[in-house]
């Protein structure tokens, strides 16, 4: 498909914060992400006849952008942080829930620990155990829960079916929420807000 | 069992479709069913949902003025 200059530029600066969202994630340096951006832009601009229609704008660019992440990857081989995007599950495989761990009979007493627990997790706890992921794990949750992509857009950006979207997807939430559990036992971020909800000291709980 | 009972094991199953609005209308509506009826996965999908929130939270897309120049200057390009 044809699509006129004009378009072009006006869909892809819609989505330029994404783009550059997923970037970031994707390198983890602004410099690399900005790179990344504008040769997705390039490629996508010269490959536009790839373009099956409008509506698929998003899912074609992301697509784009990922498989020059991949290509940039094996050729720079000084980028190790890259290894993994294609990686199939390897880890974390066993299906982790961190309310299942909060939700504990005995810390019922102190009302809602999950709860608690949510209240009390900064931001860089969260930015921590999401660096900490595989790229494979971390791209699925951050078109999901950051960029907030639909399964089909997802499944369109990164050339997987649908049914892969969803099982990545489960396995990466469950790794992440392993590593902020294993965050708040470090931290005695549980014992911390189980104090908080019962509004008494007690002792560490991890 | 009517259209829309589930019970929990199906609804853990549905959770983060659920959550995710990945589930259709019907689906949707039993699973909503059945946490009005459910503490426990009640409990669960507001976890979830609310961590979810958390990281979208952590969405940075601001593009410092010299990038966001960089990239027009390279759409007028074209």
């Amino acid at each position: 498909m044809a699509v006129s200059r004009q378009v072009f530029e006006s869909r892809v600066l819609a989505l330029l914060g994404s783009l550059t969202g997923v970037a970031r994630r994707l390198t983890r340096n602004d410099a690399d992400a900005e790179d990344l951006v504008a040769a997705t832009i390039e490629h996508a601009w010269r490959g536009a006849e790839t373009l099956q229609c409008e509506a698929a704008f998003k899912g074609w660019i992301f697509r784009i952008l990922h498989n020059t992440f991949v290509s940039d990857c094996r050729r720079a081989a000084a980028r190790p942080h890259c290894e993994s995007i294609d990686a199939e599950e390897s880890e974390d495989d066993d299906a982790f829930s961190l309310f299942e761990q909060m939700h504990q009979p005995f810390l019922l007493w102190f009302s809602n620990p999950e709860q608690a627990f949510l209240d009390k997790l900064l931001r860089e706890d969260l930015e921590r155990a999401l660096a900490d992921l595989p790229d494979h794990h971390r791209l699925v949750v951050v078109l999901a829960d950051l960029e907030e992509f639909d399964y089909a857009e997802i499944a369109e950006a990164l050339a997987i079916p649908i049914g892969t979207v969803r099982s990545r997807l489960a396995r990466a939430r469950s790794a992440l929420q392993k590593r902020l559990w294993h965050q708040a036992q470090a931290y005695g971020l549980r014992a911390e807000a189980a104090e908080t909800v019962a509004g008494r000291p007690q002792e560490r709980l991890t | 069992m009517t259209r829309h009972d589930i019970d929990c094991e199906q609804a853990l199953r549905k959770l983060f479709d659920f959550i995710d609005h990945e589930l259709d209308d019907d689906e949707r509506d039993a699973m909503q069913h059945h946490l009005g009826a459910c503490r426990s996965c009640f409990s669960r999908a507001d976890f979830e949902r609310r961590l979810k929130d958390k990281l979208h939270e952590l969405r940075h897309v601001d593009l410092e003025p010299d990038a966001d120049e960089r990239i027009r200057r390279l759409l007028r390009s074209f």
